[in-house]
């Protein structure tokens, strides 16, 4: 039996002005699923996190999780509603300690206020540690060196460990969906190596949690998701197992370029 | 057992020496406040300012001794705030009857709330609010009218004064929500201009001749405008300001740390260093930044009534723009997001102009040349931004 669908889009296209950066897209992500997206430069791939994270509102289309439409809803409060996510070029707060970045990501699932904080300090000093806590668990979890790194700026971190942090802060709200913006970008074979099996401790950690990874580095698209959509000029040219979907002439056109598949 | 002994014998001679280091610099900084106070030489001004120059120095160049002082601090707490207030207690009493010196100090510390109220836009959230002034001035009149058209008194119109100025917070910064970086500063600049004008030909408010006659507080029958007598000493009547201007200081002390370790101030630490990355850890950032407005003016209006219950009278020219600029270059040069930086900077910018009487005229060149000096030579303040600290680390 399948699990059941956790997020779907539905006819999705995005207008800037006059240029369609997305068309028609529709897809659907199942829970526990890991879904790859691929697709040259501009194909729509972070377009379509943008509008799943609430951040574009689609000109046209649907987002549902869970039976609920996500259209037209603040990104904020996409966060709480169990989508989280991390970005491209990596967006941690970099003048912030390594546990704070961490404590805010948990910020969906604390409540303390002004109020709170001035008079009701026992309330939320108890909500802070148990945050802290939590993040050190998250942190640990993560990466048993970040842990150790916790008490420094988050800006002074190697670019390997900045791409861990910003998972961990983005776990850090229970997410049901997680999206990764090409994790691996910046990184060599080794960093990739070690982010894999990263990626697999999170997921055998959290059977429930599916996840949709933007990437480049075909060696991650063909090991870790279970299902790839592959995007080109903001359409949706092919979805399915990888072994399928890179026998697929125009998909090898597309994403390996004409001459690669030529040769292939 | 012998290890565990030394440990702790080393732990104790750390909490001693601790305790000394802390006590030597506050008793360091409260000796040198009221040596810059009662200075009367130009020359002295300058030698006070270069030795703190050289003591910044010293800091910036060996980070062990800035380090064991902080530590020392944040393993004192207690013994610290005691010691300080001690100090806030008895520093009248050492001004020798100096009521000058005892009125720059209520100004210093009305300075150092409002200081400490833009640092949680400015510094915490990166908001650059140049209409803390404005705030200030709605605090000041509000209570003002208060206490003359309904004979409220002073300790009634301090909290309706405050909600007034926060009302206005808000109302400020719904539409500046719209705009953001250098349209946000032009909107709150308009608001401030806005503010003056109104106060300037609004017939209630006593256009340009402003409020006269505002009456002086009283507490349990003492009258704020008679001579303090504590332990058989005579203090010159400033001393009632100071001393109340020294609580609202302490209780604004008070809500700028509780805000700022708690998920209020790391929401504004978050959207400070990415807006976008803020809204994605699910930060409602349109509110937060609404709320630092509101805070802002909550203490600011509280700042203002004192002043105008001190002053007696109060006129649109003391809330103009150069008051917010001023205020702002307090913070910046004092240190972002750090308390005691800021309250520094509060008092560093109130005291020097006074010390300074030859240079007066150019005042605002005066701060001009601090913000540009310090943008480029120590951006971060004379007291930088620390991380946080948890469970001792």
């Amino acid at each position: 039996m399948e699990a059941p669908v956790v997020l779907s889009g539905e006819g999705l296209t995005m207008r800037f002005g006059g240029i369609v950066a997305m068309a028609e897209v529709s897809f659907e992500l199942r829970r526990g699923e890991i879904l790859g997206i691929i697709g040259p430069n501009g194909a729509g791939k972070s377009t379509l996190l943008n509008i799943v994270t609430g951040i574009y509102r689609p000109s046209s289309g649907e987002v549902w999780l869970e039976g609920e439409r996500l259209n037209g809803i603040p990104s904020h409060r996409i966060v709480s509603r169990g989508i989280a996510r991390t970005f491209q070029s990596s967006r941690l707060f970099t003048d912030l300690s390594v546990l704070d970045n961490v404590i805010i990501g948990r910020h969906s699932r604390t409540r303390s206020g002004v109020f709170d904080a001035i008079f009701r300090r026992g309330r939320a000093d108890r909500e802070l540690a148990e945050s802290a806590a939590i993040a050190e668990e998250l942190l640990k979890g993560v990466s048993r060196d970040l842990f150790d790194q916790r008490h420094r700026a988050a800006g002074e971190l190697p670019q390997a460990d900045r791409r861990r942090l910003e998972i961990a802060r983005a776990l850090a709200s229970e997410p049901k969906v997680l999206l990764l913006d090409e994790p691996s970008s910046g990184m060599d074979d080794a960093d990739t190596d070690a982010l894999m099996d990263d990626i697999r401790a999170i997921c055998a950690a959290r059977p429930e949690l599916s996840m949709m990874i933007i990437e480049h580095d075909m060696r991650l698209v063909a090991a870790l998701p279970h299902r790839v959509m592959v995007l080109d000029y903001g359409q949706k040219l092919a979805d399915g197992p990888y072994e399928e979907i890179r026998r697929i002439p125009r998909v090898q056109e597309a994403y390996l370029g004409r001459k690669a598949a030529q040769h292939a | 057992m012998s290890t565990q002994s030394i440990s702790t014998a080393s732990a104790g001679a750390f909490s001693v020496s601790g305790l000394m280091i802390v006590v030597a610099s506050e008793l360091a900084g409260a000796a040198f406040l009221r040596e810059f106070l009662l200075a009367e030489d130009w020359r002295y001004v300058v030698a006070l300012l270069a030795a703190f120059g050289v003591a910044l120095v010293v800091m910036q160049s060996v980070p062990a001794i800035e380090r064991r002082i902080e530590n020392a601090f944040a393993a004192q707490r207690r013994a610290a705030t005691i010691v300080a207030v001690l100090l806030v207690f008895a520093f009248p009493f050492a001004l020798g009857g100096n009521t000058y010196a005892l009125h720059l100090c209520v100004i210093a510390q009305l300075y150092a709330v409002l200081a400490l109220a833009l640092n949680f836009q400015l510094g915490s959230a990166n908001i650059p609010n140049f209409a803390t002034g404005a705030s200030y001035g709605i605090g000041a009149y509000a209570s003002a009218l208060l206490a003359l058209n309904f004979g409220v008194s002073f300790w009634l119109a301090l909290p309706a004064a405050a909600i007034v100025a926060t009302l206005s917070g808000f109302l400020l910064g719904l539409p500046s929500m719209r705009t953001r970086d250098s349209y946000l500063a032009l909107v709150t600049i308009a608001f401030g201009v806005v503010v003056h004008q109104l106060l300037n030909n609004l017939e209630f408010t006593g256009g340009p001749n402003g409020l006269v006659g505002i009456p002086v507080p009283e507490l349990f029958g003492h009258s704020f405008a008679s001579p303090l007598v504590i332990f058989g000493v005579q203090l010159p009547s400033q001393a009632n300001f100071y001393y109340l201007s020294a609580v609202l200081v302490a209780i604004s002390i008070l809500f700028a740390g509780r805000l700022h370790n708690s998920r209020v101030g790391l929401a504004w630490n978050a959207l400070r260093a990415d807006d976008l990355a803020a809204r994605c850890q699910g930060i409602n950032t349109t509110w937060y930044k609404v709320l630092a407005f509101a805070v802002d003016a909550f203490l600011a209006g509280f700042a203002g009534t004192i002043y105008a219950f001190y002053v007696g009278y109060i006129s649109p020219d003391n809330f103009t723009f150069l008051v917010s600029v001023t205020i702002m270059t307090m913070v910046i040069a004092g240190g972002m997001d750090n308390i005691l930086g800021v309250i520094v900077g509060a008092f560093l910018l109130t005291l020097l102009p006074e010390k300074l009487r030859a240079f007066s005229d150019y005042r605002i060149l005066f701060f001009g040349v601090t913000v540009i000096a310090f943008l480029m030579i120590r951006p971060q303040g004379i007291f930088p931004q620390r991380l946080r600290r948890y469970g001792g680390h």
